[in-house]
């Protein structure tokens, strides 16, 4: 930004623009509450601790969304790879066990938006509809039993179904199939 | 090339039932898994293979247990110790991989190590987690231990196998973020491929140098 002396800021001109990329990461497990700072800070701590405070001040990573399961994170042209390894080594998010996996990078923030917006949930296999697993036995408020122990269902997506023990403490989360219920 | 993380282990040890890793491999790029103290299958395209780790026994131990799981199609693995050990243990009709080579000594893998295991077709494990989930010194000493181990590999040639030890599907990496992380140990993209591909070379049999034919 330049300012003129007694005068209101104006921007760069283009030439003297940082050049910035945008990268598109889906918080998993999928359902998570995205807080954009504790991301910011978790983000910052795995970039620093692995790269160090010079290279991370030229990365400069900044959480600028969060929408759908989905965060945009800003960097640096020419440092999405230090940044796209800083983010594999992201374990947690506020004491919250969380993997961010890269879905896409662009240049553009409007594009990785429309992408998350028109988005369809990928099928997974045996998630015909209409089909209902046999075998699982679940109450009105989506609750399923798993090794004789009853659970509560907090996702279901195709096959893929988490779910958390059923307790005021130590409650455990397990990350099951549909296979594994109707197994069980 | 077959894509096999050599070390997940799914519940009761962790959060994650098999099917579930399994699940999740495969959208990760993975093609098999080794799963500890869990019994072989398949799911959704994916191998799981049993694995077993001998650990924290005598030589004595670690013969009878290799001979007991002989001719079953376990993975067997033996955690490293010093230096005597491995040796004798790589030199064992029947382990397939040595793992931990991090915690143990910093002279338990040397040159004389590395030939056996290039000879005995044996992979030496690196375990991404640690550069994963650790950080500052225990990292630092992650990544110092494996160039070295790297070094190694890259005089005499002996398998590397690369694991994930994910107890979470969420422990889980893909592909494209395990040449990533093994950047930082200066292992280059053929480095990686080699690596996952590792566990099918050294659990394929061996073929013998006599072959008759009609």
């Amino acid at each position: 930004m330049v300012c003129s002396p007694g005068g209101i800021m104006s921007p760069r001109p283009p030439t003297l623009r940082e050049n910035r990329r945008y990268l598109l990461v889906r918080v998993e497990p999928a359902g998570t509450v995205i807080d954009q700072k504790e991301l910011y800070y978790a983000v910052s701590d795995a970039v620093t601790s692995l790269w160090g405070d010079a290279v991370a001040g030229v990365i400069t990573q900044a959480v600028v969304a969060a929408e759908n399961g989905h965060v945009i994170i800003r960097c640096l042209r020419g440092t999405e790879k230090e940044l796209a390894i800083a983010l594999s080594t992201v374990t947690t998010c506020h004491n919250v066990p969380v993997a961010l996996r890269i879905v896409a990078a662009s240049g553009t923030i409007q594009t990785l938006r429309e992408r998350v917006r028109t988005k369809k949930p990928v099928p997974e296999p045996g998630s015909e509809p209409g089909t209902e697993p046999v075998g699982i036995s679940r109450a009105e408020d989506g609750e399923c039993v798993f090794l004789e122990n009853p659970f509560l269902i907090l996702n279901c997506n195709g096959q893929k179904v988490d779910v958390i023990e059923k307790g005021f403490k130590n409650a455990h989360r397990l990350f099951l199939t549909r296979s594994d219920l109707e197994n069980s | 090339m077959k894509i096999t993380d050599a070390a997940v282990f799914p519940y009761p040890c962790g959060d994650t039932s098999v099917r579930r890793l399994a699940l999740e491999a495969k959208t990760l790029g993975f093609d098999s898994l080794i799963a500890m103290d869990t019994p072989a299958g398949s799911f959704e395209g994916i191998e799981i293979m049993s694995g077993i780790n001998v650990q924290d026994v005598p030589m004595r131990d670690v013969i009878a247990r290799v001979k007991r799981e002989k001719d079953t199609r376990k993975v067997v693995s033996v955690s490293a110790r010093d230096n005597g050990f491995n040796r004798a243990a790589i030199s064992l009709k029947g382990v397939h991989i040595l793992r931990g080579i991090l915690a143990a000594d910093k002279t338990a893998f040397d040159h004389v190590t590395a030939k056996m295991a290039a000879d005995n077709n044996v992979a030496i494990d690196l375990d991404l987690s640690v550069l994963i989930a650790a950080r500052g010194i225990a990292r630092q000493r992650a990544i110092q231990r494996y160039r070295d181990v790297l070094t190694f590999e890259r005089k005499f040639e002996f398998p590397v196998s690369l694991s994930s030890y994910a107890r979470s599907y969420l422990d889980l990496r893909a592909v494209r973020e395990i040449t990533g992380l093994c950047s930082l140990i200066n292992m280059d993209m053929q480095g990686v491929e080699k690596g996952l591909d590792s566990v099918a070379r050294v659990t394929a049999s061996p073929w013998s140098a006599v072959r008759v034919v009609s």
